[in-house]
């Protein structure tokens, strides 16, 4: 009878964990800039922001063996939830969602959003993954990668996954820049080296791009904010030494992304 | 054997009044027979002593019954009953000369042959005897003839007996017509008796005798009873059917039916014939506008009798309109994204949407300029009403004033569009929906807020109501659609929308964990239009859980947006009872007009152009009803076979407000084949309620005697004596060797 109630008992507590959205979870060590954990942390919401947790494999010397998914994690996404919180009607969580790419938890989430891709290294899995998520409807922001080797290191994962879609320039008229916000003239968001050096630039990335891939009903799957550092502007929105007005920039940009990605 | 015993027919008994001739009081004989029982009671109590109390009282009974017998007889009993004046009086003979009269099943001989033999053996001389008899012939309407044409091969390609009876009911207001001999198999083809023709027939009250010819059962036939389908559907729409069956000797054969269009199948289902009468639901796609010839057949089984009757055509007119829907969304959530790729995807639907992503931005999709929705959600009628359905997602209440909230409500009830309610944060309970004018619309019984949306993933399945509705319908494979539902991915999240209210379909359910199953799609006619409640905002996960491939929840998102408007009439609105006319030309149009707010318009001109077959033309002019404000009808004849458009429009001081099309076809020599067994059913109701009697051609050799007894025509009254009755004498015997048998039993002889 103990076995018995013990069995029914541990059936119902799994198919109870399974019922739910995946819940918010740390990642001690590997959080580049650790901050405290704000209230409603566990709330389960329409949307939060989905971090991409990707290898780095042959790309990852510099960030060491965490590889480069967590740059400015976690306080960048939870200080841009603020913003999406404070200024939008999205239902959103607190607190950022770490999206294994060894699992199929990116279903889950159909707003994703990967940085310093320009040393993502994906599996074959992770490339065919990647593409049924954006071939059932997932959308995709990518930021924080500059000059010409990391472009070349981000394209030879994207050309895995679409090998048949070019990248392309986003014109000024395309929707997801003025779903919500007007952003017919953007500027050029850089990281927080700009505070020491008053470069708005790294490496050979002089000129920022606003890049994307279209699906065949001309819908974007994929956004690129490259030669750009949207996640230092969210991660040092609180820094006075950092200019606000990178950080308006970056936090309309970001929510344009989110808003055009639940509309299109 | 009735006259045997009774001596007169029973319609004596069923229409007479019964009375006592003597001219001594009925108080007088029930004294008298006090007194007998008394007197027999006082004698039986004196030889308790004797028998026992039981056997004494037992030939108490019998004695006092004997007595009050002969007493009753003293007192005359009678009837009084009216009976028509020889000689006086018609009596019509109404002769079915349809085709379904040749069929032979009386024995050997057609049905036509043997109601002509009843009639040239007696029957007309029997009947002439007393009365003047007229004889008819019968099948689109009645026309005398005389003896030499009235047995000539029939030849009428229906049968109407309610238009015939009508054109007697006519003649009787100036003849004394004393009754109707109808001798016909009731294969009726108007669908029966009407209301109309039974109450002037009741007015005249000239009974309708029938005499019914024909099998009452086939021996191994099937046959399409009705196949019903609507008048109109969307291109591209998957649409409802239903096939009605009818079987005799074939209980346990499976049948083969089919929906076609042309040679081309568009659904067909292998039916068990479990039962005698068997409804076939079958799903089709519409396909491209246009009008769509539809055949419901079922293949004929081996050994059937009758094949004729195995198909069944209808007409659909397929449009190529483009209705509009207006979304209003409270917050950004990725239903509404996954909602507007289906719509994109589909030609048939505009969805506009107004998406509230700040709260005080809306951002618009799908409008066809600037300015539409600019100033938010409409606030006149003729604004909103301009739109064919309606969805409210999960927004508040209280974001709608009062006016628009009657606008809401108005918009299924009046304009008669289709008006989706979505569960969400802001829907529903949540938003306060339950304490608004809005919540009587709802096909569900709101539960006070407080925590009714959940976001906890929960399994789907059909409820039984949804199994067979185009709405639900995922796999063209009614079972395997079944599964489909139960095997879909967890939905996001569920809200608590409470009992469906009566009348209303539960379609689909949801199985939270921890929960007990709950409404998840309710639908419900509303006013002119319909309402539904699906109680959910994460059927998103269908289709981020599924293979890319996986066109399910598109497929849901496109049927539920169809299902909105596919019914949603415009500002003018035609139609008519038959779309296909079976051998009849007659096209009852009628046209209901309505201005842009959708108020009954009754000032307007209403016009119907029909194109025909060899290049036929035609322009009909439609007068308003005077008892319906707004609608307009006439009757236009189809002058051959073959399909026909009618363009209707409608006009205001030569502005047009309205317009609408109209398919139908006229198709000859199919009515009688079907419906080819007698109908007694509807004969012995004709009959019985016209105060007449059904015959069959054995019993009718005394329909001369019986039908003399009759209120119609010519009469006088006659009073029949009761009391030389044989059955009288039988029950004086009866009673008095019963007593006596019992006395030797007992020995108290």
């Amino acid at each position: 009878m103990r076995v018995w109630f013990l069995g029914i008992t541990a059936v119902c507590f799994s198919i109870t964990a399974v019922a739910f959205q995946a819940n918010f979870k740390q990642y001690p060590g590997e959080e580049d800039n650790p901050t405290a954990v704000p209230s409603g942390a566990f709330e389960r919401t329409e949307w939060t922001f989905a971090r991409l947790r990707y290898p780095s494999g042959r790309y990852a010397e510099y960030a060491g063996e965490k590889g480069t998914w967590p740059t400015d994690f976690p306080k960048a996404d939870r200080q841009f939830l603020q913003g999406v919180r404070r200024l939008t009607r999205i239902h959103a969580r607190s607190t950022e969602q770490v999206i294994d790419l060894n699992t199929d938890e990116i279903f889950n989430w159909p707003w994703v959003y990967a940085v310093e891709v320009g040393h993502w290294d994906l599996t074959d899995a992770q490339v065919k993954m990647m593409r049924e998520y954006f071939e059932r409807g997932g959308f995709l922001m990518v930021d924080d990668f500059h000059g010409t080797y990391e472009w070349q290191v981000f394209v030879a994962s994207m050309s895995r996954i679409f090998p048949d879609r070019p990248i392309v320039e986003i014109a000024d008229a395309d929707p997801i820049f003025h779903v919500l916000y007007d952003l017919g003239k953007r500027v050029q968001v850089p990281g927080l080296q700009y505070v020491y050096s008053g470069k708005l630039y790294e490496k050979d990335g002089i000129v920022p791009h606003w890049r994307g891939i279209y699906d065949d009903k001309g819908r974007l799957m994929v956004t690129m904010c490259f030669n750009q550092d949207d996640g230092d502007a969210w991660e040092h929105a609180d820094n006075p030494q950092y200019p606000e007005q990178f950080t308006s920039q970056a936090y309309r940009l970001g929510i344009n992304y989110i808003i055009y990605s639940m509309t299109h | 054997m009735f006259e045997f015993f009774f001596k007169y027919p029973p319609e004596v008994y069923s229409r007479g009044h019964y009375l006592l001739a003597s001219p001594w009081p009925w108080w007088a004989l029930a004294a008298l027979i006090g007194i007998a029982a008394g007197g027999f009671l006082w004698n039986a109590r004196r030889h308790w002593n004797l028998i026992s109390r039981s056997r004494a009282l037992a030939i108490w009974g019998l004695q006092t019954a004997m007595v009050a017998l002969l007493l009753l007889l003293l007192w005359r009993p009678a009837i009084s009953v009216a009976t028509l004046r020889p000689q006086q009086n018609i009596v019509a003979v109404l002769l079915d000369s349809s085709r379904s009269m040749t069929i032979a099943d009386e024995d050997g001989r057609s049905r036509f042959e043997a109601a002509s033999q009843l009639l040239k053996d007696g029957l007309i001389d029997s009947l002439g005897r007393r009365f003047q008899v007229r004889l008819y012939r019968f099948g689109d309407d009645a026309h005398r003839v005389d003896a030499a044409h009235l047995f000539n091969p029939p030849d009428s390609g229906v049968t109407r007996i309610a238009r015939s009876l009508q054109d007697i009911a006519v003649e009787s207001a100036s003849l004394p017509f004393g009754a109707v001999v109808l001798l016909s198999d009731g294969a009726e083809n108007a669908g029966g008796i009407d209301f109309d023709t039974i109450q002037r027939l009741r007015q005249t009250r000239i009974p309708v005798q029938t005499v019914g010819f024909g099998k009452e059962r086939l021996g191994r036939d099937i046959e399409v009873e009705d196949f019903s389908v609507p008048q109109r559907a969307l291109a591209g729409s998957r649409v409802e059917a239903r096939i009605a069956l009818r079987q005799s000797g074939l209980t346990g054969e499976t049948a083969r039916v089919t929906i076609r269009d042309g040679e081309n199948v568009l659904a067909a289902q292998n039916v068990n014939l479990t039962n005698e009468a068997i409804a076939v639901p079958l799903i089709f796609n519409a396909g491209a506008a246009g009008a769509l010839n539809l055949i419901a057949r079922v293949d004929p089984l081996p050994g059937e009798e009758h094949t004729a009757n195995n198909a069944v055509a209808r007409v659909v007119n397929v449009s190529a309109r483009k209705p509009r829907i207006l979304y209003v969304e409270g917050e950004p959530r990725w239903e509404y994204k996954f909602m507007r790729r289906a719509a994109d995807d589909d030609p048939q639907i505009e969805l506009v949407s107004m998406l509230r992503t700040t709260p005080n931005k809306i951002y618009r999709q799908g409008v066809r300029d600037q300015s539409e929705l600019e100033q938010g959600f409409p606030t006149k009628a003729e604004e909103l009403f301009a739109y064919d359905g309606l969805i409210i997602g999960s927004v508040e209440a209280s974001w709608f004033t009062p006016a628009q909230q009657d606008l809401i409500r108005e918009f299924a009830g009046r304009r008669g569009g289709g008006v989706l309610f979505l569960g969400g944060r802001f829907g529903l309970s949540e938003g306060g929906w339950g304490a608004t004018d809005v919540a009587e619309m709802l096909p569900v019984r709101l539960p006070p807020a407080g925590a009714t949306f959940q976001r906890v993933y929960s399994n789907t399945e059909l409820a039984p109501a949804g199994v067979d509705t185009a709405l639900c319908r995922l796999d063209d494979d009614p079972q395997k659609n079944v599964e489909r539902w139960k095997k879909m991915p967890e939905i996001a999240n569920w809200q608590l929308v409470g009992d469906p209210k009566p009348g209303a379909a539960l379609l689909a359910e949801m199985i939270p964990p921890g929960h007990r199953k709950t409404p998840l799609l309710v639908t419900e006619p509303y006013g002119r239009g319909r309402t539904a409640v699906l109680a959910t905002g994460g059927m998103w996960r269908w289709q981020m859980r599924s293979d890319h491939t996986d066109k399910t929840l598109p497929t849901f998102w496109r049927q539920m947006l169809r299902w909105l408007v596919n019914d949603t009439p415009g500002t003018a609105v035609a139609a008519t009872p038959h779309q296909v006319l079976q051998d009849e030309d007659r096209l009852p149009l009628r046209v209901e007009v309505r201005d842009k707010s959708y108020q009954p318009l009754g000032s307007a001109m209403v016009q119907a152009h029909f194109v025909g077959p060899d290049g036929l033309s035609d322009t009909l002019r439609l007068l308003p009803v005077g008892s319906e404000a707004g609608v307009y009808s006439a009757d236009w004849s189809a002058p051959r076979p073959g399909a026909y458009l009618a363009e209707v429009t409608a006009s205001v001081n030569g502005a047009e407000i309205g317009r609408d099309v109209l398919t139908f076809r006229r198709n000859d020599g199919v009515a009688e084949n079907f419906r080819t067994t007698q109908n007694r059913d509807l004969l012995e109701k004709l009959s019985l309620q016209t105060a007449g009697r059904y015959y069959t051609p054995r019993d009718a050799r005394h329909l001369a005697d019986e039908i003399s007894y009759s209120e119609a025509g010519i009469t006088s009254r006659e009073m029949l004596d009761l009391w030389d009755l044989p059955v009288v004498l039988l029950l004086a015997l009866g009673l008095r060797a019963a007593e006596w048998l019992l006395r030797r039993r007992w020995g108290v002889v």
